[in-house]
């Protein structure tokens, strides 16, 4: 049990580990781009400090939207020549820019919120077909059976 | 019955014919009168007159032949209508007494000096009993009966007696012997004379009735004489010679030999001085048949003359002489109910009529000390203290060990009479015509029943001597016997035992008994007239049919027995009915049979239930009506029992009640894994979440990309 479970928690141990040293090189490298990935992916960091389910499936749903939603600022970062810290923190603490941001990482947690009941309906959908065609077999056996069949599979069943 | 019997047998002796013989079946008994009207209308509707045709025969019902009664059997006038010379006469058989299956095929269309011909035979309706008999065809003798009455002067000198009647008569008990048969109805009243000028004697009937049911106590020998008149038994040869010996007394005599003495008296007479002596002391016989007589009635089989004797007398010459006593006398007597025995056959008699205190002398073992001490007879002695042994065995049911031991002890005594228990007597070869007269007079089955399943002829085949193949035959058949009166289901118990033990025994199925089925071929023709007013829950096979059928038939049909042996297996019990029906129809016809097929297709609903499909089921239930109408059994049969279709039906079936049960778990999983399902729908859905969020992400960075390049 020991041994099953080290090489997972080395490599969730090394994944956080390539973060944070991703983080300190950026941080280092590009302070703008690190400061809009830290402002712009908070959500996402929350998602992934309070989800603690396996596979951490909310917290990818956050990130995967709220990443769509920084993005574009990122791009727009880089695109100027020359990138500085006041910049970038003007640019990142506009409203209309939070807003998309923190509104693309709102629906992707209503995007997780809403699938698990879309599946359950299109699952119970399906076995109530599934039902319907086999009680048609059942009364079609029956007919061609008479009663003796119910009294043979109770019979058998018993 | 018995008694009304031997009276009429009395009188026919005598030559009085003032009183019919038997009006009804049973004997003596007049018909009703209603039933005396419809004698009447069917008379004129089928004969137009006083008379009925039966097969080659014109039988005249105002036309009664007194002198020509058989025992107690009455004789008509008949014409042959097939042939122009000689005369015919009838003689009608009790409906309610077998006739004798060997005798009749032995004898019919077969003409035998000595032997009245029987000509023909037939079973057919007789308007004064209202139902169907056999009715015996006889050649009339042209010199009437020898015995004309009491008191009259023997007709045949005491000297002519050898060659008119001794002769003829020996020629025919050795027919008789050579063919393995007695004829067991050799009386002075059963003779005739068969030519004008009475040179020689006919013997009568020897079919109509039991074997010596019509004989006087007199004429049959100590071992037989203490059975039921209905129970003494076939026979052998050598009880026909003793009969030949009482009836050359009587002839010689002019009356019937102790005819003063009743049969109680005659028995007693007979086992306390021997048979000849008992004759010898109370009448005077002619010196001339002394010496055959003595010969003929010795009480020891062995030492009773035989063929070759009499011939030998015949032809003048000297015999052996024969002791005419061979019963061994106590030096004292035992007392048994007030009375003193002298002889163990005596006493075995006395034993059977005082059955309760029998028991007493035997359980203080006074029997065993008289046969030892009084007649030195420590072989008899021996077999009783082993009986006695056997007894303290017995285990809860002591009063039946009890009875046991009683018949038991009477074997002992007398091992050449009859079996006997608690008032059952019959020989071991008479028991089937004593069951068939219990059955048949109102007594039931009962006595039969206790006696074999108590095994009590097994104790006569123990005490038997040296080997027989004829006892051997009869012990195999107890065998039997034993193993169908201890099965209860249709198609064994007494039936079964009365139609083995009983050729000529007819079925006394309430359904057919008036047509009187003796042959299997008869039993559907009766059926189909039994249908016309058959009520609708009644099966056209009960207990009687089916043993009648087990029995007669040559096919084995223990299959269907066995399927029979539960009735509230609807579907087998039908199915082994019309089985056995079709079996019957296919072995013996008619082809057609509508009402009976209409009646089996009304009774076939369970049988339908053999098949599991609907549509197969309809098919057989709109077949049956067409098939009913034709009238064939064999293919309603074949209907509900094609191997093939109830094969294909029932792996169909197999398969539909698998599939059926397949289809309801898998709803039942479906139904039931709600919860499991919600459970999966949350982790797909938000697998799916993950995903597609991913997906958006990748999407939304490739088209930043691709705008910025472009």
């Amino acid at each position: 049990m020991a041994r099953g479970r080290s090489p997972k928690k080395g490599r969730s141990a090394f994944s956080g580990l390539s973060v944070v040293a991703s983080a300190v090189l950026l941080f280092i490298v590009a302070l703008p781009t690190f400061i809009t990935l830290v402002v712009g992916l908070l959500p996402s960091m929350v998602a992934f400090i309070f989800d603690r389910s396996p596979g951490r499936t909310m917290a990818r749903c956050v990130f995967g939207l709220n990443f769509s939603g920084v993005a574009p600022y990122i791009l727009e970062l880089w695109l100027v020549p020359a990138q500085t810290v006041g910049g970038a923190t003007q640019q990142i603490f506009q409203p209309l820019a939070l807003s998309i941001m923190y509104g693309a990482a709102g629906l992707g947690w209503l995007l997780y919120l809403a699938m698990p009941p879309i599946v359950a309906n299109v699952l119970n959908l399906s076995a109530q077909r599934r039902v319907g065609e086999l009680r048609k077999k059942q009364r079609t056996l029956i007919k061609t059976w008479g009663d003796s069949l119910i009294k043979e599979v109770d019979r058998s069943g018993n | 019955m018995v008694e009304q019997a031997e009276d009429q047998e009395q009188e026919v002796s005598d030559g009085t014919s003032q009183a019919p013989v038997m009006d009804a079946p049973g004997g003596g008994t007049s018909a009703p009168a209603d039933q005396d009207d419809v004698t009447e209308d069917i008379l004129e509707i089928s004969t137009g007159g006083k008379s009925v045709e039966i097969g080659n025969f014109r039988i005249f019902l105002d036309l009664r032949m007194p002198e020509f009664d058989m025992g107690h059997c009455k004789a008509y006038s008949a014409d042959n209508l097939r042939r122009d010379e000689g005369s015919a006469f009838a003689v009608v058989t009790d409906p309610v007494l077998p006739t004798r299956h060997d005798h009749i095929q032995f004898l019919t269309g077969m003409h035998m000096a000595g032997q009245i011909d029987l000509i023909d035979h037939e079973i057919a309706y007789w308007p004064p009993f209202g139902r169907n008999t056999m009715v015996l065809f006889y050649e009339k003798p042209s010199g009437g009966r020898v015995v004309l009455g009491e008191g009259k002067k023997p007709i045949i000198d005491e000297h002519d007696i050898s060659t008119v009647v001794v002769e003829p008569i020996i020629g025919v008990l050795q027919a008789f012997a050579d063919k393995g048969l007695a004829h067991r109805n050799i009386r002075a009243g059963n003779l005739f004379f068969g030519d004008p000028l009475r040179q020689k004697v006919v013997l009568g009937d020897c079919c109509a009735a039991p074997p010596g049911y019509s004989q006087p106590l007199v004429y049959e020998t100590t071992a037989r004489m203490s059975a039921d008149i209905a129970g003494r038994g076939a026979g052998t040869p050598a009880d026909d010679l003793y009969a030949l010996g009482v009836t050359l007394a009587e002839l010689g005599i002019g009356h019937r030999p102790l005819s003063k003495l009743s049969d109680q008296e005659i028995m007693d007479l007979k086992l306390s001085k021997g048979s000849f002596q008992a004759i010898a002391s109370q009448e005077r016989l002619p010196l001339i048949l002394i010496e055959p007589v003595r010969g003929l009635l010795c009480d020891d089989a062995e030492e009773r003359w035989g063929f070759n004797e009499l011939n030998a007398w015949l032809d003048g010459r000297r015999t052996k002489p024969v002791q005419s006593n061979t019963e061994k006398r106590a030096a004292r007597s035992q007392n048994l109910s007030g009375r003193d025995y002298y002889t163990v056959r005596a006493l075995a008699q006395g034993m059977a009529k005082n059955w309760v205190s029998a028991l007493a002398p035997l359980r203080e073992g006074t029997i065993e000390i008289w046969l030892r001490r009084g007649l030195g007879d420590n072989d008899r002695a021996k077999a009783l203290a082993d009986a006695m042994r056997q007894l303290q065995w017995a285990g809860a049911d002591k009063r039946s060990a009890e009875d046991v031991l009683v018949a038991r002890a009477i074997l002992i005594m007398d091992h050449e009479g009859p079996v006997r228990f608690k008032g059952f007597s019959a020989m071991i070869d008479g028991v089937g015509y004593m069951l068939s007269y219990d059955v048949q007079h109102g007594r039931g089955p009962q006595r039969f029943a206790d006696v074999i399943v108590r095994d009590i002829p097994s104790y006569w085949f123990g005490r038997q001597e040296g080997y027989s193949s004829e006892v051997q035959k009869l012990q195999q058949l107890y065998k039997n016997l034993r193993y169908y009166i201890q099965q209860q289901s249709a198609g064994y118990g007494y039936e079964r035992c009365l139609y083995t033990l009983v050729r000529n025994q007819h079925c006394l199925s309430p359904l057919i008994e008036q047509d009187y089925v003796v042959e299997i071929s008869q039993l559907l023709p009766a059926l189909e007239k039994a249908a016309e007013n058959a009520s609708e829950d009644t099966w056209p096979v009960d207990r009687h049919i089916a043993a009648f059928i087990a029995t007669r038939l040559e096919d084995d049909i223990e299959g269907q027995l066995m399927a029979m042996q539960n009735p509230s297996d609807e579907v087998e019990y039908s199915r082994a009915i019309i089985s056995m029906l079709a079996i019957v129809q296919w072995r013996h016809g008619p082809d057609n049979l509508q009402n009976l097929s209409h009646w089996v297709a009304r009774l076939m609903e369970p049988a339908i239930k053999v098949f599991h499909s609907k549509a197969r089921r309809e098919r057989v239930e709109t077949e049956i009506p067409k098939l009913a109408k034709r009238g064939n059994l064999v293919e309603l049969y074949n209907l509900i029992n094609d191997e093939q279709e109830r094969r294909k039906d029932q792996s169909e079936f197999v398969e539909a009640v698998a599939e059926y049960s397949e289809a309801e778990s898998e709803v039942f999983d479906l139904e039931s894994s709600g919860p499991a399902r919600l459970e999966l729908a949350e982790k797909v859905g938000q697998q799916a979440a993950a995903f597609a969020s991913t997906m958006i992400a990748l999407l939304t960075v490739s088209a930043l990309f691709l705008i910025h390049i472009f």
